[in-house]
């Protein structure tokens, strides 16, 4: 163990977990509750199951413990460099601590990913001034004997003589699964009243809370049984790799869990659902993938029990970050009623009858002064070119103004326009459902009235 | 041979399937005109150009598919083709020529790539549309017109290099098209040169299959394209280039176990599944794997013009996050596209026959020796792992492993290094049958090493519920009973 003794890294150790008052941040991560959930909800009757509250970290994660261990020792070294950053490859988690713990420090931080899977964690990332960098997709054309992948590349950036980088290198950093070995682990002994729970369930992601918890576990009581848990190999789970990708994992070693399971997306959002509504806690997929496998994994042996047994599963990180993520899955969660108003809603009677007018009659009628024309096109595509005098206002924007009803005058004739046609054809039938009396849509579009070598203009 | 029997079984539409079920057919053309030998099926570029075609209606987009013509050297291909209302990219003076002797006429016709003046001489005097690469080939080009006083030439920049904001997109460095930091020379050429150079519009080709690095590429063009607008250039077109793969596998679960076998079996859980345990890019370090898997995702369930439309779908994030081809539309821009591989899905196999078959240690995979070398199925080299079909298939046995070994007097010739599935013993005589070989696995690497014989090509199609052939060579589209009408 590389801890300076007398140096405390975690807050238990500083206060025991009962001081409130911080004199930083980094003080409060860890020492996290142990939360029991009902027996109603779960429907065991002989295992208390307990979740590890992870989700309220500072930064909002598991990952807090393992970013603050990993480049604590090396922030004051780093900051005094010129230039100096932090950098990591992660897509989440991790890389939300680091994005803090670097600020707080003065340096700057940069993830490295294969994917960004997760918009709402990549735009929180920009937010705390990290910069992100994706790495090339594969080759379409592959050259099978190319060995300079781009992970390899990265990696020898990294040890360039003179590089002023601080590689934090989660799936291999001892100090990764250290922090859990000291923190997470020990929590949850001294939270079971000195007792290790009979069961622990956790997903696989670097390896480092299961593989450190595990170990702490195991030390106390060698009888703990650890279910590790994998994401199904064509799916995705955040926060947790397939088995292929964990072996690629540096801390990973198979020998650490007595059983590992497959769990899929939708299974981790059906768990997620669960704590989430009837237990309180505000669980993502990651920690409700936990909860599933869990209960998946202790029902049968539920019924053959003689005595009490506990179990004990890790809530990584919080729903609020993956809610497009679950809305991509699960779009039923989202339903909301359609509103009046929305060219959803029209028939096809109603756009094949939508009154419309060709380039030529078009150029004459514009030609009266009297019609306002409409370009429902994208505000780049209307600088760039389009019909003299017309107004531009987006589709998007269109619909959402007519939601509100008519944005103008019904005294005032109106010419619409969009690129062949179509949708200038359903706002024209929805304007005439709202009672316009003379709205016409342009056949065929900006782009007939081009081909007709009809005028337009840039400004 | 440790635990199950893993197959990568090929996916084989209705017309490839129904050719595999003519044994005997097979058998005469091999003996005819021997192993190794590659058979085209022209009929089917036609459906699935039907396929991209598709997808533009659906985005309402118009503009042309370009067949990449390096993908396969085959004569009734582009025949076939000339017959569509499609067009070819053409990347050697030898190339237009046979596009031009197809029957495209130059309006159909794109020419890419390193350019000989021969080359360009040709395209400017044919007036074909040029994708140039750089300010310096652009000059050359200008300069052919005015001296040979030919007829203003269509040209297409193509661009490299696109930046990104917010996130960094990071992306292999191309050594074709010209940076787009440095586009504005490039345009003031194209100014200077207006009188012999025609300006269609802008173009890329990455080589990649990641949609998000595309997404950038084209949203970088149409910033380009706007540049061109406000210096008033009327260009009309963006060409991205193709890229846009082949679902090569059936079954996404054989492709699944066998990838996770194989990271077992370097890892040392399981025994090899290769040619002295081979890694295809994987290795262990200590109990963890590294490395990357250097093959080709064969199980592609978004590939050809799927991956097209996903493209278009696709939200472009600096241009207010509309899909891209939307963005295409709204500025009136034609979409040129230019597949090889996903335009040639299922357009042909390549037949080799069983030479000798020889055991090896017991229980341990047979040597299977083909009438073929490595470089006449080239599969392999573009890392792509498929099973072959054993043709006539018999009754099936025990499922019996194989290594594939090529006839040339060397170590290193094998068909491919994974350990091979057959749901049989195969005898000599039998064949092979690879499939889906037309995108570039037929005569892009052949050689003729060791005056073994490189693979000829017939050409098949159906009529009246049978099969008929000819010569590659000899396929025109009158040559099919009704063809003429």
């Amino acid at each position: 163990m590389a801890l300076v003794p007398g140096r405390p890294v975690l807050a238990d150790h500083t206060r025991g977990g009962s001081a409130v008052r911080y004199d930083s941040i980094t003080e409060a991560i860890g020492n996290t509750p142990l939360v029991r959930i009902d027996p109603a909800v779960h429907g065991l009757s002989n295992i208390d199951l307990y979740a590890k509250l992870e989700l309220l970290n500072p930064f909002g994660s598991v990952k807090d413990r393992a970013a603050w261990n990993m480049a604590r020792p090396h922030l004051t070294a780093a900051a005094s460099e010129e230039g100096g950053q932090v950098v990591e490859l992660s897509s989440g988690n991790t890389a939300k601590a680091l994005a803090v713990l670097a600020g707080m420090h003065g340096l700057t931080f940069k993830s490295v990913t294969n994917r960004m899977r997760i918009p709402e964690i990549k735009d929180l990332l920009l937010l705390l001034g990290a910069e992100i960098e994706e790495l090339p997709g594969q080759s379409e054309c592959l050259d099978p004997t190319a060995t300079d992948d781009p992970l390899t590349l990265f990696h020898r950036t990294l040890s360039e003589p003179g590089s002023t980088f601080l590689h934090t290198d989660q799936y291999f950093n001892p100090r990764n699964t250290e922090a859990h070995f000291t923190g997470t682990g020990p929590e949850i002994v001294k939270d079971l009243d000195g007792r290790a729970p009979d069961w622990f369930i956790a997903c696989v992601g670097t390896a480092g809370s299961s593989t450190g918890v595990a170990r702490a576990l195991r030390e106390h009581d060698p009888a703990v049984r650890v279910v590790g848990l994998v994401a199904a190999k064509s799916d995705f789970v955040p926060g947790i790799r397939t088995i292929d990708e964990a072996h690629e994992v540096g801390l990973f070693d198979p020998g650490t869990y007595d059983t590992i399971e497959t769990v899929s997306a939708d299974e981790a959002i059906e768990g997620m659902l669960t704590l989430n509504r009837r237990c309180g806690i505000l669980a993502g997929p990651t920690g409700g993938a936990a909860y599933f496998g869990a209960i998946r994994q202790l029902k049968s042996l539920d019924a053959e029990l003689t005595e009490r047994q506990s179990a004990v599963f890790i809530v990584c990180d919080r729903v609020e970050s993956y809610l497009s993520y679950v809305r991509q899955r699960r779009p039923d969660l989202f339903g909301r009623p359609r509103r009046a108003t929305s060219p959803a809603d029209l028939t096809d009677a109603e756009i094949r009858t939508a009154p419309a007018i060709g380039v030529t009659d078009a150029q004459a009628w514009i030609a009266t002064g009297e019609p306002i024309v409409i370009d429902l096109r994208s505000p780049y595509a209307f600088a760039a070119l389009h019909i003299d005098g017309s107004v531009n206002i987006v589709d998007e924007l269109f619909e959402e103004l007519l939601h509100g009803g008519l944005p103008f005058s019904r005294t005032r004739p109106v010419l619409l326009a969009c690129p062949v046609g179509e949708k200038s054809a359903r706002y024209a039938a929805l304007l005439t459902r709202l009672g316009h009396p003379d709205v016409r849509s342009l056949t065929g579009g900006i782009i007939a009235w081009r081909d007709a070598g009809a005028p337009l203009v840039r400004d | 041979m440790g635990g199950q029997p893993l197959y990568l079984a090929p996916r084989l539409g209705p017309r490839l399937r129904s050719l595999l079920d003519t044994p005997e057919l097979l058998h005469t053309l091999t003996d005819a005109l021997g192993s190794p030998l590659n058979v085209i099926l022209p009929d089917q570029l036609a459906d699935n150009l039907r396929q991209f075609r598709a997808v533009y209606d659906t985005h309402h987009l118009s503009g042309q598919v370009f067949l990449a013509h390096k993908a396969n050297r085959s004569s009734a291909l582009l025949r076939r083709l000339a017959a569509t209302d499609a067009g070819v990219d053409v990347a050697s003076l030898g190339e237009l020529q046979h596009a031009l002797g197809a029957g495209l006429t130059p309006d159909r016709i794109t020419a890419t790539g390193p350019k000989n003046p021969e080359f360009l001489w040709l395209a400017a005097r044919t007036s074909v549309t040029v994708s140039l690469d750089t300010r310096g080939e652009l000059e050359q080009l200008a300069t052919l017109v005015r001296g040979h006083a030919l007829p203003r030439a269509r040209v297409l920049l193509r661009l490299s290099g696109f930046e990104t904001s917010g996130v960094r997109v990071l992306t292999r460095r191309s050594r074709f098209g010209t940076p787009v930091a440095e586009s504005a020379a490039l345009l003031d050429a194209v100014e200077r040169h207006a009188d012999v150079l025609d300006l269609v519009g802008v173009a890329y080709h990455l080589d990649t299959t990641s949609l998000a690095e595309k997404a950038v590429a084209l949203e970088g063009c149409l910033r380009v394209l706007e540049e061109c607008r406000s210096r008033g250039l009327r260009p009309r077109a963006v060409d991205i280039g193709g890229g846009f793969g082949v679902n090569y596998l059936a079954d996404g679960g054989q492709w699944e176990r066998y990838t996770t076998a194989l990271t077992e079996a370097v890892l040392g859980i399981r025994p090899p599944l290769t040619h002295g345990g081979h890694g295809y890019g994987l290795r262990n370090e200590s109990g963890t794997l590294r490395g990357t898997l250097g093959l080709y995702p064969a199980h592609r369930p978004i590939a050809g013009a799927r991956y097209l439309d996903e493209l278009l779908s696709h939200p472009a994030a600096s241009l207010g996050g509309r899909p891209l081809a939307a963005l295409l539309l709204e500025h009136l821009y034609d979409l040129h596209i230019e597949p090889g591989r996903a335009l040639l899905d299922q357009c042909g196999l390549t037949l080799t026959r069983v030479l000798e078959v020889r055991d090896q240690e017991a229980d341990g995979p047979l040597a299977v020796r083909l009438a073929a070398k490595a470089d006449d199925v080239a599969l392999e080299d573009h890392g792509v792992l498929m099973d072959p079909v054993l043709v006539p298939e018999g009754s099936p046995g025990p499922p019996v492993p194989v290594h594939l070994f090529g006839n040339l007097c060397l170590e290193s010739d094998l068909i491919t290094r994974r350990t091979v599935f057959l749901p049989r013993r195969p005898a000599p005589g039998d064949l092979l049958a690879f499939a889906n070989t037309a995108g570039y696995c037929m005569d892009f690497h052949a050689t003729r090493a060791q005056h073994q014989p490189a693979a000829p090509k017939a050409a098949a199609w159906q009529e009246g519920g049978r099969w008929r052939w000819c010569l590659d060579d000899q396929y025109w589209p009158t040559t099919p009973v009704g063809g003429a009408q």
